[in-house]
């Protein structure tokens, strides 16, 4: 093999071809993939681009004006209190569930690496794994309709949120004090309370803070399943057609998570 | 006892004052908590309907998963994925010119398009995909394009957020070396922030489709294509088998997409 230059060259340019080839088939593949799946999902494509034309209408005549007056009755304030309640308690219940769990599924300071960090992680994949409708649905059949299923779907949801970010957080920790509380003879209990809880305490309090919201948000909704909160008001509305007092409850449910989220914002910006 | 023991040091976390301080706030706190279980779980379920353990456990035992099912749900959910798939994409898309306005740097004028951006972003942040797809189904119809539509305006504000942030904190130094060579405002956009921003924007979109997965399951419920309908169709006929197939496939698909976009994030991360 010799290095002149019409070989070098030649070489590069070969390269070159390939790379370019490569990626040609790459894009015509992306391309037929992007065709495919559009027939596949059977989309109409007139209707998209009618579409404009279509939400325009619908949104002055059939949802504005909001009917704040149904919005803001009584009934439908109880349940907006009832929906944060169920925020509050799904919460609190799956933050006192996972902050084993997450110091349990941490592997730098697991207390059982073959027992206790398998269990723990499996649990939070498989709470992380269902989406809260779907959940609170298959609660509403097994339990009862109402705010108790709703509860218990926050605290499935909580576990499985809250839980991968405590235990990513715990991994970063600082090992020395975890050490230095070993070396006195303590158990793992006290090696969680002494060496571990004072330092992932102000990340943790952030998370739980971030949690509480992101419950909230998914409480809104729960009550489309009858699982109880705002959402069952929002359903009865939409199946009567009454779409003016549906979107009087949606501007509500966004003012108060924005409300909810500006409260989180602030708590976790005091945290730090 | 201070008299026969001069050296006593007092402890600073154990000042009685701070002591009863602590102790008033966690009693407060907990007799919140009681008074919000006891309002909701006690008196606001109806403990007549509940059945008794072992009616509980004949439903959870009935909504094992059916597998006969499973064939059968196999196309609504690769629906379910393409339109995660659809609607990050769309999103990304949309992305782009909402956070070109809503990041301070970058935005044309601080008064008019910089709070138009943000305020996009609040109003896609805050508002739940299903209520989005309600929205979009009433003005195109059932299927899976109000779904995809709804999931790009859920995703747009995560996106358009982390990307705003990015191109904030962009390095100076680059965009102030290409406004030196007389470049415009196009030109020092997409030869100076673009490529700071890029492997960040990438990531980011990775996470929205990993998020739009679990999204695309329940839009279903109100007719928005995808595997929700079947599921939500099954529990209100009480096939609770064939739902729990519906429930163990958006799991697997959910636990996939997860795994698969840790892959690409970490191989992002590392180069």
């Amino acid at each position: 093999m010799t290095y002149s230059t019409a070989n070098l060259y030649k070489t590069y340019m070969s390269s070159a071809r390939a790379a370019r080839l490569v990626k040609f088939g790459a894009g015509l593949a992306l391309f037929v993939f992007g065709f495919w799946t559009v027939s596949f999902l059977d989309i109409p494509m007139d209707r998209l681009f009618g579409f404009f034309g279509r939400l325009g209408p619908m949104l002055v005549n059939r949802i504005f004006p909001p009917d704040l007056v149904y919005a803001t009755d009584w009934k439908i304030l109880m349940s907006i209190v009832e929906t944060i309640e169920m925020s509050l308690l799904g919460a609190f219940y799956g933050t006192v569930i996972t902050i084993p769990l997450a110091w349990w599924a941490a592997w730098n300071i697991t207390p059982n690496r073959t027992l206790l960090y398998p269990f723990a992680r499996a649990v939070i994949v498989i709470c992380r794994s269902f989406p809260a409708l779907i959940l609170g649905f298959l609660l509403v059949a097994i339990f009862v309709f109402g705010p108790f299923a709703g509860v218990l779907a926050l605290t499935i949801g909580t576990i499985g949120f809250a839980g991968k970010l405590m235990a990513e957080q715990a991994e970063s920790i600082d090992m020395g004090p975890v050490e230095a509380v070993r070396a006195t003879g303590a158990g793992p209990l006290k090696v969680f309370i002494f060496g571990i809880w004072p330092q992932v305490k102000p990340a943790w309090w952030g998370i739980i803070i971030y949690n509480w919201d992101a419950r909230l948000r998914a409480s809104t909704i729960l009550g489309f399943v009858g699982a109880g909160g705002i959402g069952l008001h929002l359903r009865l509305q939409i199946s009567q057609l009454e779409y003016h007092a549906a979107m009087g409850i949606i501007t509500l449910v966004v003012v108060l998570v924005i409300i909810s989220e500006a409260i989180s914002h602030f708590l976790r910006e005091r945290l730090r | 006892m201070s008299a026969a023991n001069p050296i006593s040091i007092e402890n600073p976390l154990r000042r009685s004052a701070d002591l009863f301080r602590r102790y008033t706030i966690y009693t407060v706190v907990v007799a919140i908590i009681l008074a919000m279980s006891v309002h909701l779980l006690v008196l606001g379920t109806d403990w007549a309907r509940m059945g008794s353990p072992s009616e509980i456990a004949e439903t959870a035992i009935s909504l094992l998963p059916n597998l006969n099912f499973i064939p059968k749900i196999m196309s609504p959910l690769l629906d379910t994925a393409l339109m995660a798939f659809w609607g990050t994409l769309l999103a990304v898309a949309m992305s782009i010119p909402v956070s070109y306005l809503a990041a301070a740097t970058t935005t044309p004028s601080m008064i008019f398009t910089f709070p138009i951006g943000r305020g996009l972003i609040v109003l896609s942040r805050s508002t739940h995909e299903i209520i989005f797809a309600l929205i979009f189904v009433a003005c195109l119809g059932l299927g899976p394009l109000p779904g995809i539509i709804a999931l790009a305006c859920r995703s747009v504000g995560f996106m358009s957020k982390t990307t705003a942030e990015a191109m904030e904190n962009a390095d100076r130094g680059p965009i102030e070396a290409i406004v030196a060579t007389g470049a415009g405002q196009t030109a020092r956009f997409l030869f100076g922030v673009v490529p700071q921003v890029f492997p960040i924007f990438l990531g980011n979109a990775i996470f929205a489709f990993d998020a739009n997965v679990r999204r695309a399951a329940i839009l279903g419920m109100v007719g928005a294509g995808g595997i929700g309908l079947h599921f939500s169709e099954q529990m209100k006929s009480y096939n609770y088998g064939n739902a729990g197939a519906c429930v163990l496939a958006v799991v697997i698909l959910v636990i996939v997409g997860e795994i698969i976009s840790n892959r690409i994030r970490t191989k992002l991360i590392s180069g």
